[in-house]
């Protein structure tokens, strides 16, 4: 049974599920080599603007790898530089999404939250469904940015924009 | 967000398995955590319910009740246009629209018009009137595209629910405010549906605030009429909002409200005590109404909670035989404590109270007094017992109610529910449930012209005002089986047997007189509804759900009802037991098919029979209705859907004077623009 104290350092179970997802497209993209800095570069997950992941991310993530490269989470103010990220979690929080949209570079998967979000110019959308966390795919929007989706990851999807 | 989901989903929450050590690839509700969660596939991922089991219901798959969730995507495909059309959906469920803006419905038997004995809700508020105990249809609207989903629960829900949900629950719920945001307009017609068009905003200030306004118009034409009185046609306009406010995940404030203004034709029966005595009336009833709700939820953790929720609700009808003015002011608490030993209690306390005020129109229709307050009071407390873990569990229950009709009330109930594996779930229940009487009964005057005495003196016969009517009774006993049979196959079984005693009846009570009030001086057949009937109800629903591939979806459902209903000894009803009978159908079945043709077309068809209803003169009947959907880019969507295609119209229930009206072969386009 989860405790008072153990139930204020984990996300609701909402954000637990949207961060197991976040882990889990970084299985199924294929970046392009120019989406990093360096040969050694880690695999770096931004979460810009408030972080609803709490702990639950930073747990997830721990002692993973993407592609023989370490797997680490920042949080972060405004717009990623280029190459600084290659995973983008944008909160329903953000202020002027599609604004900060615009901003982002090539080879970074832009992950936001709610139907609109593709609208504006991201890549996947969570949406709650029948009381799931599920998810639309922009897949030309992320080909645009050099990025590859998996069919396995299509497949899930609960809509994509092709 | 919803208290009386809340209070039934306590009644289940209990009994949910949890994802143990020995199940660990079984993802649920509980303790899973960050490290369970990220070995799980893809697919697991998308089927954990993330919403916490105090807020929402447990899956439905795992409920000791004969739940059916009709989702808004279910809607959608459907093509249904309104509220009743949508219950189609699910089994056990007798929707029969009479005309146009009318409809008889029923769970498991006692279709009617009035559907009494169902409790209806929409985000929580009771639409339910206690006029008659049942609901007007017509004026149960909301924009189609928000509700998140129906839940119908066949059986009694007294204990949570409170009276008058002795044979059904029917919970509409919308979608929160967050889910809704940004604009949609779709707008389109046809040949029935002539015209429509719907509007919505959401939006928020990007955190913890969100909002949503809607609005939406339809009218709609008269369906077949053999003798060309197209009196039914409608129109309509509602409006809402609804803003959701929550603070670090620990309090959650809901404001709503609604309004609506309508122009439904009917055709009634208006009689009075002066010539011309009796006439059938063609006219359009003006009916119009608004509601405010506020709803706070305190979670202090995963099983201890506080709900607070407090609404108004104002109707207004004005028909060409009565008129109604009704203020419902309503107030519900509700705790939830999980104490040791697998306790779960949840208790509650509510209140209701309704100033209303009945207009006459005509003398052979009044309430006494006209002016009245009618109130509600009710407790419950309910506990949940895990017997053994994850695997048995018992609730226990009971509503405590008074009312402005009768004294006091008590609704016990207890479940059982077994769950062998996460695949498979054997539930069983007990439940008393009670139908108070209701202003129909205990204050309402209905008189009826029978003819003219040779000597012209004019003969009536009047159904007084009961003010010693009881409350009906149930004793429901019900058996209900799920299994996922492979993981694309899912069938659901419910069986009831279910006992009523001191049901409404329509009895003569004493030998014709010549009464002088009201003038002029006429003959009297004194009558009554009083509760001279009894009887039981059996029947068995049986709807499975196949997977065929993931573009799709086959559904379907048998419903079989047997009803026995007759007149307890010493009664003197008229002999309504087979009229009441025989307008429910003994067989039901649908059948739902929903294809992906590709991304972006959808192909969705549906076919139902409905056995004979020889109470109300209708054959039984089958039909069949289709839906294209296409959608185009990202911003438009343009459907085209048929409703009612096998014949050119079919009767589904009486209900108005003269001839049945056919429901109409029905076609329509429209086109839904979002962003």
């Amino acid at each position: 049974m989860t405790t008072l104290v153990g139930a204020a350092d984990l996300p609701p179970l909402e954000y637990q599920v949207k961060a197991a997802f976040l882990l889990n497209f970084t299985k199924f993209v294929e970046w392009p080599v120019a989406s990093f800095a360096e040969e050694h570069s880690p695999f770096v997950i931004c979460i810009l603007g408030e972080d609803p992941f709490g702990a639950a991310l930073n747990q997830m993530v721990k002692g993973e790898g993407v592609g023989g490269r370490n797997l680490i989470v920042q949080r972060i103010r405004r717009a990623p530089e280029p190459k600084s990220c290659q995973v983008l979690f944008i909160g329903g929080s953000e202020k002027d999404i599609p604004k900060t949209l615009a901003e982002v570079g090539p080879g970074i998967l832009t992950v936001g939250e709610g139907e609109t979000f593709l609208h504006d110019g991201g890549m996947i959308a969570f949406v709650i469904e029948n009381r799931r966390v599920r998810f639309d795919i922009n897949q030309k929007t992320a080909g645009t940015a050099m990025l590859r989706i998996s069919s396995r990851l299509l497949n899930v999807a609960r809509s994509v924009e092709k | 967000m919803n208290l009386r989901i809340l209070l039934w989903l306590l009644l289940l929450a209990a009994v949910t398995p949890r994802a143990k050590g020995d199940e660990p690839q079984r993802p649920s509700q509980g303790n899973t955590g960050p490290q369970a969660l990220k070995n799980l596939s893809l697919e697991d991922l998308s089927q954990i319910e993330v919403t916490t089991p105090s807020k929402e219901p447990t899956k439905a798959s795992q409920t000791p009740a004969a739940i059916f969730v009709i989702t808004g995507e279910d809607i959608r495909r459907s093509g249904a246009t309104s509220i009743p059309e949508a219950l189609r959906l699910a089994p056990g469920v007798e929707v029969a629209r009479i005309d146009s803006n009318k409809w008889s419905i029923g769970i498991r038997g006692f279709g009617s018009r009035l559907t009494r004995s169902v409790l209806v809700l929409i985000d929580g508020r009771t639409v339910f009137t206690p006029l008659f105990d049942g609901t007007y249809w017509e004026v149960q609207d909301t924009m189609l595209e928000d509700i998140d989903r129906i839940e119908v629960i066949r059986g009694p829900g007294g204990t949570i629910w409170g009276p008058n949900a002795v044979n059904g629950v029917i919970n509409i719920i919308t979608k929160e405010a967050r889910d809704t945001r940004g604009t949609l307009v779709s707008a389109g017609g046809g040949n029935e549906d002539q015209g429509f068009l719907n509007a919505r905003y959401g939006g928020g200030n990007g955190n913890d605030l969100n909002y949503r306004v809607y609005a939406k118009a339809f009218t709609r034409s008269p369906e077949f009429h053999p003798d060309g009185r197209n009196f039914d046609d409608w129109r309509a306009a509602q409006g809402g909002f609804r803003i959701d406010w929550s603070k670090d995940q620990r309090d959650t404030v809901t404001i709503q409200g609604d309004a609506y203004d309508e122009s439904a034709g009917e055709s009634v029966q208006a009689v009075s005590y002066t010539q011309p005595y009796s006439q059938i009336v063609d006219a359009n009833a003006a009916l119009s109404g608004a509601n405010i709700m506020g709803h706070w939820r305190r979670v202090l953790n995963d099983h201890n909670d506080i709900q607070v929720q407090v609404y108004y609700d104002r109707t207004n009808r004005q028909e060409a035989n009565f008129g109604e003015l009704r203020n419902t002011f309503d107030i519900d608490f509700l705790q939830r404590i999980r104490l040791p030993a697998r306790h779960q209690i949840s208790w509650g306390l509510g209140a209701r109270v309704g100033p209303v005020r009945d207009i006459e129109v005509v003398s052979g229709l009044t309430f006494t007094p006209s002016k009245r307050t009618d109130s509600l009071f009710t407790a419950f407390v309910q506990d949940e017992i895990g017997l053994v873990d994850h695997r048995l569990s018992l609730t226990l229950g009971t509503k405590f109610l008074h009312t402005n009709f009768t004294g006091h009330g008590l609704e016990p109930s207890a479940r059982l529910m077994w769950t062998p594996s996460g695949k498979q779930t054997v539930w069983a229940a007990f439940t008393h449930a009670l139908r108070t009487p209701s202003d129909s009964e205990e204050n309402f005057n209905l008189s009826g012209y029978v003819g003219t005495a040779p000597n012209g003196t004019p003969y009536f016969a009047r159904f007084n005002a009961n003010t010693n009517f009881a409350p009906e009774q149930l004793n429901g006993y019900e058996l209900g089986y799920r299994q996922l049979l492979t993981p694309k196959l899912y069938v659901d079984v419910a069986g009831f047997y279910n006992h009523y005693h001191d049901l409404f009846s329509e009895d003569i009570t004493g030998p014709t007189f010549l009464e002088t009030t009201p003038a002029p001086t006429h003959l009297l057949l004194p009558a009554q509804f009083r509760n001279g009937l009894l009887g039981f109800t059996k029947g068995v629903e049986i709807a499975p759900e196949w997977r065929a591939t993931n573009f799709w979806r086959l559904r379907g459902s048998y419903s079989y009802l047997h009803m026995d209903i007759e007149p307890a000894p010493h009664s003197g009803d008229v002999g309504t037991a087979p009229g009441i009978e025989g307008s429910s159908p003994q067989h039901q079945v649908a059948v739902q098919s929903a294809v992906d043709l590709s991304k972006s077309l959808q192909l969705d068809l549906g076919y139902r029979y409905v056995s004979a209803l020889p109470g109300q003169k209708v054959p039984a009947y089958s039909t069949g209705d289709a839906r294209f959907g296409w959608r185009i880019g990202r911003q438009f969507e343009l459907s085209f859907v048929g409703r009612n295609l096998l014949q050119p119209s079919h009767a589904e229930s009486g209900g108005d004077p003269g001839p049945l009206v056919g429901i109409k072969r029905s076609a329509y386009v429209r086109l839904t623009w979002s962003r």
